[in-house]
């Protein structure tokens, strides 16, 4: 687990693997009951952490012009993760499905109380960060994020990935 | 367990002003950026005037990452922000070609330094126009060497369109030989180096060099004259 500064807030990441109750889990969210609220990520999309940053310093700047497209703060977060503008798509593909075993959770604020209750919540193996890079599905997020052979002559598939959330709304 | 990371993004030292836009150094979650700003013109009207603002703040954020598409080495786009009217980038370390060559000018050219750098330059522009993009804006100062690998970044398209007019295009080399000209004409003939390189690369370089000729003669401005 790591606690991110991002503009004065704070945004606590964690990684899990093997985790086995993503269909409860995903249940809860939809319902709304999932205390406290959390964002969940497909972690096979994040070949690093500062896309998900840069997609977070996004939600808050949106949060702060009041301009959200989808319901919470939370699902905000996957949906800036995703990169595209189809809301539906964004949260099936970046978000988790019911047989999502690979998760990154992540919450704005988290108070110390709010992070023992989610490592409750979450029912799987926690590792480090740095493990991201090496369980990436490099295929699918080149797939997902249409990321072309010249550009990653230039760049890394992070900053790739980096340039496609920020400049989402510009296209 | 965690360990915390506290990032302040809140200052802004600044670099560089122009007509358009001024340049903040700051840092964004944790990385050294900077920060361009478009800020309003007092003479427009208000509403002409964020409507302009907001237009050409979109298109510099579109072709910064179409050129990237493209293969182009430009900076890494952070952030946009239509409210502040802001964009953010990755920090670029290294200096402008227009600092390399008058360094060149004033202590000596670096012969093999200077034909790596012009093959470059006209190795990215080919890349560019091959994918349809126009810069609008070629100077050596919207040229970075980046100081460990000594790839050249292309910056500020902020000017840029999309287009696949040979015309365009033309124009757009013959922006850069003018600015060479005027500032770098110590260093010798680096425009034809910079062609050569174009030619390799580039599969239109032919219709291109035709018009090329044809803008040398007049100008960058069409006669719109008959």
């Amino acid at each position: 687990m790591k606690l991110i500064g991002i503009n004065g807030t704070s945004l606590y990441v964690a990684l899990y693997i093997d985790v086995s109750n993503s269909k409860e889990l995903l249940e809860s969210m939809q319902a709304g009951t999932l205390e406290p609220e959390v964002a969940f990520l497909n972690a096979s999309l994040i070949p690093d952490i500062f896309p998900v940053l840069a997609a977070a310093h996004k939600t808050l700047v949106t949060k702060s012009h009041d301009s959200f497209i989808t319901r919470t703060l939370h699902s905000e977060l996957v949906y800036n993760y995703s990169g595209s503008k189809h809301i539906t798509e964004s949260l099936k593909r970046c978000g988790i499905s019911e047989s999502t075993t690979y998760i990154l959770a992540a919450r704005f604020d988290a108070t110390p109380d709010e992070i023992k209750a989610m490592e409750k919540l979450i029912k799987g193996k926690e590792i480090a960060l740095e493990e991201l890079e090496g369980r990436a599905n490099l295929s699918q997020i080149q797939k997902h994020y249409k990321i072309s052979a010249p550009e990653l002559g230039v760049s890394s598939i992070a900053d790739a990935i980096t340039c496609r959330i920020a400049a989402r709304d510009a296209l | 367990m965690g360990t915390e990371i506290e990032s302040k993004d809140s200052s802004l030292i600044l670099i560089k002003q122009g007509a358009e836009a001024r340049v903040f150094e700051s840092s964004f979650v944790g990385r050294r950026s900077v920060v361009k700003e478009r800020f309003s013109k007092k003479y427009r009207h208000p509403t002409l005037d964020s409507k302009l603002t907001l237009k050409r703040l979109n298109a510099e954020a579109r072709c910064t990452t179409k050129a990237r598409r493209l293969g182009v080495c430009t900076p890494v786009l952070y952030a946009v922000n239509p409210v502040s009217h802001t964009l953010t980038f990755e920090f670029v370390d290294g200096p402008s070609v227009k600092d390399v060559f008058l360094e060149f000018g004033s202590c000596g050219v670096n012969e093999e330094r200077l034909g790596k750098i012009a093959s470059q330059i006209g190795d990215v522009i080919a890349k560019l126009h091959d994918g349809g993009l126009v810069h609008g804006d070629l100077t050596t100062s919207n040229m970075l060497l980046k100081n460990d690998t000594d790839e050249l970044v292309l910056i500020d398209f902020g000017l840029s369109f999309t287009s696949t007019l040979p015309e365009d295009k033309a124009v757009d080399l013959y922006v850069l030989e003018r600015a060479l000209v005027s500032m770098h004409s110590s260093c010798g003939n680096i425009i034809d180096r910079i062609l050569a390189a174009y030619r390799k690369s580039s599969k239109q370089w032919s219709s291109t060099m035709n018009k090329l000729a044809d803008v040398r003669q007049r100008g960058r401005k069409r006669t719109m004259v008959g």
